[in-house]
């Protein structure tokens, strides 16, 4: 099966948390957007929202640093990184070590969570009204801005002739 | 809490290593000089003898058992704690989970030897070597591993440094050989003309200035690896952290003690003075832990810096365009 990721168009986002409120209610059943999986940065001075979900990156610090291997890489799961709940201790060695400061602490359950594709249908993909996130097999993330850009060199060179 | 945990386990580790280095430099001949036992002072308590070596090493474990919950109480699910041990292969938390416990074990171990009088247990023997020397090595690593803990987390640019763990050693060991002086005092064990006493003194104003040249290093070194290196050496230096670390860590932790120490040495071992300094040493080694802990500040995520770039893109345009503007209204 072809891998699947996140991948966030910036420039959509219009910031309205539509996503932190529906990964919420899937994952908690509680609508309370503080409980959520993503979350939406705001340069609201520059007009600039980007909704940061985890990257499940190939090296995980993550799954580097916990202590109880709660947090691990699922290869036969999209090849995603979790956290099995019934093991987590909530020391939060995780979220000091993401670099992206992804994993949430979760006040409720007293664990850590994290971005778990929403077992293969992520739930801010399928709500997001401007589609500012979509979830693309992983070797065609670029293909919008290649084609964008080969569009503009197109364009330039029939200019040149 | 964590700041709690860093001490106790420094301050318990350091003075059952020094501990025991006296001890064992009680046993060796120093190029044909022996210490003699006789030279360590010793009181009876409870109907135990009671020497300077064998104080840290029975309290230092102790220190580091009621360190180790401080650990155990910010955990999220407490009781889980002993899960804590299952990936030693690349997380430093379960490595100090067994560190820690090999120690404690092993100290408490060396400290009933001590206590209970049972003939059996031959107190004397030279077997217990054994146990002494893992729980030695043990010891250091606890030393170590305080600073180890910080250092493993990458993304922030203050704790990532190898200087980290040995400048949390050279506090340990300051801390915990000030830890034994303090607690001579007051219990007969203490005396000046004892050598190993003065051989402590002279080894916490020694460890005091490596403290201070390993401060100096590490700072510098932070200050220079990257922008929120830079942000976390500023904040303590002159920003929120000021009072933290020039008050608590270079005016209690450094200079206080070592001046202090330096004319009790000559006034025959003034108790007032030798109090107040160790208790300024051991002020200082907590507000070191505080300070680092607290001024450490996430590396910036790429996206950031990309959004300050399209920022910084923007207010060059908004700045040409008002510039242009005005050359067309002139």
């Amino acid at each position: 099966m072809q891998e699947k990721v996140l991948v966030v168009d910036q420039q959509k986002c219009t910031g309205c948390r539509l996503c932190e409120l529906v990964c919420s209610v899937f994952h908690t059943g509680a609508s309370n957007p503080s409980r959520s999986r993503i979350k939406v940065v705001k340069w609201e001075d520059v007009g600039l929202y980007l909704p940061m979900a985890c990257n499940h990156c190939e090296k995980a610090y993550c799954v580097e640093v916990c202590p109880t291997k709660a947090c691990h890489r699922e290869p036969e799961n999209n090849n995603r990184v979790t956290i099995d709940k019934k093991l987590c201790i909530g020391c939060r060695t995780c979220i000091i070590a993401c670099p992206f400061g992804h994993p949430f602490f979760d006040i409720h359950d007293r664990v850590t969570v994290k971005c778990d594709y929403c077992d293969g249908d992520p739930q801010c993909v399928r709500f997001c009204d401007v589609k500012a996130i979509s979830f693309t097999d992983a070797d065609k993330t670029n293909v919008a801005k290649k084609r964008e850009a080969f569009l503009k060199y197109a364009e330039s060179m029939k200019q040149i002739r | 809490m964590i700041a709690i945990y860093l001490y106790l386990a420094g301050m318990g580790a350091g003075s059952f290593v020094i501990g025991i280095l006296i001890q064992w430099g009680a046993l060796i001949n120093w190029m044909g000089v022996k210490l003699n036992p006789l030279f360590l002072p010793s009181i009876v308590l409870f109907g135990h003898t009671l020497n300077l070596s064998s104080v840290p090493i029975l309290w230092g474990p102790i220190m580091v058992a009621i360190g180790a919950p401080f650990l155990i109480l910010d955990l999220g699910i407490k009781w889980r704690f002993m899960y804590a041990c299952l990936n030693p292969r690349t997380s430093w938390v379960a490595r100090g989970f067994i560190i820690l416990s090999i120690f404690i074990i092993f100290g408490l171990v060396l400290l009933a030897k001590s206590v209970l009088p049972f003939e059996w247990l031959h107190a004397e023997s030279v077997l217990w070597r054994i146990p002494e020397i893992i729980a030695f090595v043990f010891a250091l690593g606890t030393a170590i591993y305080t600073g180890i803990l910080l250092k493993a987390t990458k993304s922030i640019p203050l704790w990532n440094t190898h200087l980290l763990p040995l400048l949390f050693l050279v506090s340990a060991l300051s801390t915990g050989s000030m830890a034994i002086i303090l607690a001579t005092l007051g219990t007969g064990l203490f005396s000046h003309d004892a050598s190993a006493l003065k051989v402590l003194m002279y080894a916490v104003q020694i460890l005091v200035v490596i403290e201070g040249i390993v401060l100096y290093l590490y700072l510098s070194g932070r200050y220079r690896v990257s922008e929120q290196g830079k942000d976390s050496v500023r904040l303590l230096l002159h920003g929120e952290k000021k009072f933290i670390f020039w008050g608590g860590d270079v005016l209690l932790g450094l200079v206080l003690p070592f001046v202090l120490v330096s004319i009790a040495a000559f006034s025959h071992g003034n108790m007032l003075l030798i109090f107040s300094s160790g208790l300024s040493l051991l002020g200082g080694g907590f507000l070191l832990r505080l300070g680092v802990l607290h001024a450490g500040i996430k590396d910036q995520i790429p996206m950031h810096r990309l959004m300050e770039i399209q920022y910084d893109m923007r207010a060059m345009k908004i700045k040409e365009n008002w510039n242009a503007g005005k050359g067309i209204g002139r």
